[in-house]
């Protein structure tokens, strides 16, 4: 799958996550994903590792040096997603 | 004057708390509490914000040697630390390192400790002193303070060890995915664990793997100390957890099929904690066996159908129930629903009202109301504020009422609207706001970004 598939296709899994009520398509690609951007909160990450674990096999963890940076957009969550997957 | 022990029964060379890299011995922790205490300003009040549970723990501490009152904010949201500083006297706030709160005198913790292992013996404290305040959200708008004496915490961490039968020979540690500045997170998570000799892990783990990490840093059994949200993930995220001796649950109610699912991977009882912060912990159940809660053993169920408090020896009054509830035997009750101002999201508990009223206090808004969706089986259900603000964007007003507002509260959606469909005598019909708010999700389902 290309970059910009798999982009959309964890757009998709973000809004339906948390049920968004938007078009996958309209989340800016390099725009926050929390605080003002989207305005997502840690209870937001939980349910977002979960759907991500059951999706792509990859647990997410907080010691993961990477961790800030992935969740900062939805580009930098599906270059993690696309490295550390394993389904 | 009637005092108890800082911590229980520990040998000096005992570990008190799992940091980051690794132990602390109880002869350290004294030592680190004796120096901080020594070294802090003569303020009636503090606001610890510190994210470690052992510096909170080494804070709280110092500030009861001295005699001095930890402020509990019920959000870190900037305008709520300045309005409870400014409504508690003279205070100071201990903080990380690379952390401050505007406008108030802030130490940095740790700070280089000096002589680490000196002998110090273990401070007792006096059971009427007060100790901790712990804020709810009123209708009024104000932050509520509900003040908690270091009896009420002994009592409360008492109780719940002998309810769940906590021995120190069986059971070796505590580890918390809750936050310790929260009544439950400071009854469950730090006095349970240091008033049964129990390892305190400093940690707060997020996601089910740092769950995972933080349960195997401590050897032996361990309580989990967690909400429902939490768990759901822990049970559904597919990792391989180490045996467990117990979980307590708290802060929303636990269903009790995810407590059967949580009980078959665990291996151990789940067991639910039923508190508000005015009472602390009052009662306890094991979600799959029963819906009746137990009182612990120190609190009885006070008053008449329909208007129940609490009262204990430890708490200055009769506290009334937030929820309306039908005694069901002596010293059980059931749950039958919620008072209706009150709303609790993961765990935060609000007035609807009071966050109405700081949603009008927004530069622009000219109405608005916030609304909680009929309860569907999703797991977390969040608020809906319908508003008239006009040339603003919802983006504007969520970022200025997250200056007052806890994030679990910021609504989602927030609809901008021309007019609030308010009846003759100026108020909202639910049912009127319900139907708003579905013809809106219908025509605007674009809007929200």
């Amino acid at each position: 799958m290309s970059s910009l598939a798999l982009e959309h296709e964890v757009a998709t899994l973000i809004v339906q996550t948390l049920k968004l009520k938007a078009d996958p398509s309209t989340i800016q690609p390099e725009a926050a994903l929390f605080g003002d951007g989207l305005g997502l909160d840690s209870i937001d990450a939980l349910e977002l590792s979960l759907a991500i674990a059951q999706t792509y096999g990859y647990q997410v963890k907080s010691s993961d040096p990477e961790i800030k940076a992935m969740f900062s957009s939805l580009r930098a969550l599906t270059r993690a997603i696309e490295k550390n997957r394993t389904k | 004057m009637s005092t108890a022990p800082l911590i229980g029964l520990y040998a000096p060379n005992d570990v008190l708390a799992w940091e980051t890299d690794g132990p602390r011995f109880v002869s350290e922790f004294l030592a680190d509490v004796a120096e901080l205490a020594a070294s802090l300003p003569d303020y009636p009040s503090v606001l610890n914000l510190l994210s470690s549970r052992y510096e909170f723990l080494v804070g709280f501490a110092a500030a009861m040697v001295r005699g001095q009152v930890t402020l509990l904010p019920q959000s870190r949201a900037p305008q709520t630390l300045r309005r409870i500083a400014s409504e508690n006297g003279d205070c100071y706030g201990l903080t990380d390192r690379n952390d401050t709160i505007e406008g108030l005198p802030c130490i940095a913790v740790p700070s280089t400790r000096v002589c680490p292992g000196r002998s110090v013996a273990i401070p007792r404290i006096p059971l009427r002193q007060q100790v901790a305040v712990a804020f709810t959200s009123g209708s009024t708008g104000q932050p509520m303070p509900n003040r908690k004496t270091w009896g009420a915490l002994v009592s409360v961490a008492r109780d719940t060890g002998i309810r769940f039968g906590l021995k120190a020979d069986r059971c070796r540690a505590v580890v918390a995915t809750v936050p310790h500045q929260h009544m439950f997170g400071l009854e469950a998570s730090v006095l349970l664990p240091i008033q049964h000799g129990l390892v305190m892990h400093a940690g707060r783990p997020l996601f089910p793997e740092d769950v995972r990490t933080a349960l195997e840093d401590v050897t032996g059994r361990s309580v989990l100390v967690t909400t429902p949200l939490h768990l759901r993930a822990c049970v559904m995220a597919g990792v391989k957890f180490p045996q467990l001796e117990m979980i307590l649950s708290a802060t929303s109610p636990l269903a009790s099929e995810l407590a059967r699912e949580a009980e078959d991977q665990f291996h151990a009882p789940v067991n639910e904690i039923f508190g508000f912060a005015e009472a602390g912990s009052v009662a306890s159940r094991r979600t799959v066996t029963t819906d009746e809660w137990h009182m612990l053993d120190s609190v009885m169920l006070v008053g008449e159908d329909p208007a129940w408090s609490v009262q204990a020896e430890y708490l200055p009054r009769a506290i009334r129930f937030p929820d309306r509830i039908a005694i069901t035997a002596q010293g059980k009750f059931r749950v039958l629903g919620r008072m209706e101002d009150q709303v609790n999201i993961a765990g935060h508990r609000a007035s609807l009202g009071d966050l109405t009223r700081k949603l009008l206090e927004v530069e622009g808004v000219e109405d608005g109301a916030f609304f909680l969706p009929d309860i569907d089986q999703a797991p977390l259900t969040r608020l809906i504020a319908v508003v008239v603000a006009p040339g603003k964007t919802p983006q504007d007003i969520r970022r200025a009422l997250r200056l007052s507002v806890d994030p679990v509260f910021l609504p989602r959606p927030l609809l901008l609207v021309p007019s609030l469909p308010r009846n003759e005598t100026g108020k909202l019909p639910r049912e009127a706001l319900r139907r708003l708010v579905e013809q809106h999700a219908e025509q605007e389902s674009h809007h929200e970004l």
